[in-house]
């Protein structure tokens, strides 16, 4: 035969052959288990994982998610730009802003904004050292969802703006450069260059957040908020169920963190139109060969 | 240090011939021009005029300081000493009395639109189309109504050859297209004066052409520019004045078939032995 014609032929290794093996027998034997464990208790489940009760603090848990980390990216961009300032005082402020809330657990962070009111019975609005302003009881003003939300979002923030700054400091400094000599002014570079650029570098990084911030909520729980894992709580306080209601929640933190990474895929993908028209560009060309000639 | 052996300096400003002073719009005024970067000296007492309509051409190995010259003159680095007037008006700062007093931003990014800058790596905005690179400027820092930039910047794109790649991204445009908008980007501010920092280096050898025939034009239409290059051909054929520099310094500085024929002094003899 002749050897230009003779086709290449790849075998698959032995070794692929066992570890096919021992990957089918372990999730057989995983499936088994899952399925004869009377332990599981897959009628309770069932029976919870669509409770009215559960599904309410379900819902608690997205919203908040959501809410915490819109307000932790909001604030996390100003103190990324705080931290980049000319001024020391500024820059300072944002230092010491990320470092406190990083450098300190979340769950104390919570139990202290539930307990401001311990450190601050009053807060006054108004001109320090004047008696202009008004006393506010903060009591009154800052529920258990309030801090809850107040003591995720300020600790999310420092992370953020740590993810912001990354992204800001992985645009070309010749980008800059072409924005200043065309005499942008520091708003305009940020707006139309460097935040659309440190985009492909800050969405997967927060999406990471996202899903991370989705179980961190659980947290709340310790407040009595009402999210999903208290909710739960409440349910296996009174029905001993426990393993089963927690595999309840755990199912829906499971379903809600892959259904949250879809809207990242698609936010990446609009974020990386300049890479991605490479090829739109290149089929482009395929397709219309006029632009070929118009090109040479 | 031992530089100031080998080289010497040019002492009078070189005027070519039928160019009027350096006064007013176009025109560049640099006197003992210090620049250090921390403990290096990058450039020492540069004095240089280019007048309204002038092409300057400046050429010397890597190192020398053209790049951060082109640099000062556009604002991007602070000089730290002498004095640097482009168009007319102290760079970044007003005269006083005893000292020079640093304008405010806003005002010095109004200065910096009357200057146009083309870099070696385009820095062209990737995230935006040829188009929106062309008009960004004139909408955000000139405030000018968007289809007034848009007509604009479509008559620049065609003016450098570009037309049919408005929408393009620059991904999908070669090094050499990318540049001509580059230039485009930067005449659509209107600026007085062009400078052009080695803008073929970082393109194909068969691509420069297309770049050095748009800057030819411009030339051609009584643009002032100042072009940092290794194009010799270019130098001859378009510049009105050439400079020569090392370490620093303006070794010399003429007529550019003068000195690419008969160069002076001899690191200039030196250096073009090799390139030419």
């Amino acid at each position: 035969m002749d050897p230009t014609e003779k086709p290449r032929i790849h075998h698959r290794a032995a070794h692929e052959y066992v570890v096919w093996v021992i990957g089918l027998l372990l999730f057989a034997g995983i499936a088994y288990t899952l399925v004869t464990n009377p332990r599981y208790e897959w009628s309770v489940i069932g029976r919870y994982l669509v409770a009215s009760t559960v599904l309410k603090g379900l819902l608690l848990t997205v919203w908040m998610t959501l809410l915490v980390m819109l307000i932790a990216t909001l604030l996390g961009l100003v103190v990324a730009v705080m931290r980049s300032s000319r001024v020391l005082p500024v820059r300072i402020l944002a230092i010491g802003y990320i470092n406190l809330f990083r450098g300190t657990p979340v769950l104390v962070q919570l139990i202290l904004w539930f307990n401001i009111a311990a450190l601050y019975p009053n807060i006054r609005l108004g001109i320090p050292f004047t008696s202009i302003g008004t006393a506010l009881n903060t009591n009154a003003l800052i529920s258990a969802t309030t801090a809850a939300i107040i003591g995720l979002s300020l600790n999310e923030a420092a992370y953020m703006s740590e993810i912001v700054r990354g992204g800001f400091n992985s645009v070309p400094k010749g980008q800059l450069e072409a924005a200043d000599s065309l005499g942008m002014s520091e708003g305009m570079k940020l707006r139309r260059v460097i935040i659309p650029q440190s985009m492909p570098t800050i969405i997967p990084a927060t999406g990471n957040q996202l899903t991370s911030m989705l179980k961190e909520t659980s947290l709340v729980s310790v407040l009595g908020v009402g999210d999903l894992l208290q909710s739960v709580q409440l349910i296996s306080a009174r029905n001993y169920q426990v393993i089963p209601l927690l595999l309840v929640a755990s199912i829906w933190y499971l379903v809600v963190s892959i259904l949250l990474s879809y809207p990242q895929a698609k936010i990446e993908a609009h974020y990386d139109k300049s890479r991605r028209s490479v090829q739109a560009g290149a089929q482009e060309l395929i397709t219309d060969p006029t632009l070929l000639e118009r090109a040479t | 240090m031992s530089a100031d052996e080998t080289v010497t300096r040019a002492s009078e400003p070189f005027r070519p011939p039928g160019m009027g002073d350096a006064e007013g719009p176009g025109t560049v005024h640099i006197r003992k021009l210090v620049k250090s970067f921390g403990a290096r000296k990058v450039l020492r007492d540069i004095n240089l005029d280019v007048a309204c309509g002038e092409v300057c051409c400046v050429i010397g190995p890597s190192g020398s300081g053209k790049s951060t010259l082109m640099r000062c003159i556009d604002g991007l680095e602070d000089i730290d000493s002498g004095v640097l007037k482009v168009n007319g008006e102290h760079l970044g700062y007003v005269e006083e009395e005893t000292h020079f007093r640093a304008l405010k931003r806003r005002q010095l990014r109004q200065q910096r639109t009357q200057i146009g800058m083309v870099f070696q790596q385009f820095n062209l905005f990737p995230n935006m189309t040829a188009l929106e690179n062309v008009t960004v400027g004139q909408v955000l820092v000139k405030r000018m109504p968007k289809a007034e930039a848009k007509e604009r910047a479509l008559s620049l794109l065609a003016r450098v050859g570009l037309h049919g790649h408005e929408q393009h991204y620059p991904a999908q445009l070669s090094g050499g297209q990318q540049q001509r908008v580059a230039i485009a980007r930067s005449l659509a501010l209107d600026p007085k004066v062009m400078l052009f920092d080695e803008p073929t280096s970082a393109l194909d050898p068969e691509l420069v052409g297309d770049v050095l025939d748009v800057m030819k034009q411009l030339a051609g239409e009584g643009m002032t520019m100042m072009v940092a290059t290794h194009e010799m051909g270019f130098a001859r054929e378009v510049g009105d004045s050439l400079i020569f520099m090392a370490d620093g310094y303006i070794v010399e500085r003429g007529d550019p078939r003068e000195v690419l024929a008969n160069p002076k002094e001899a690191r200039t003899q030196q250096f073009l032995r090799k390139v030419l």
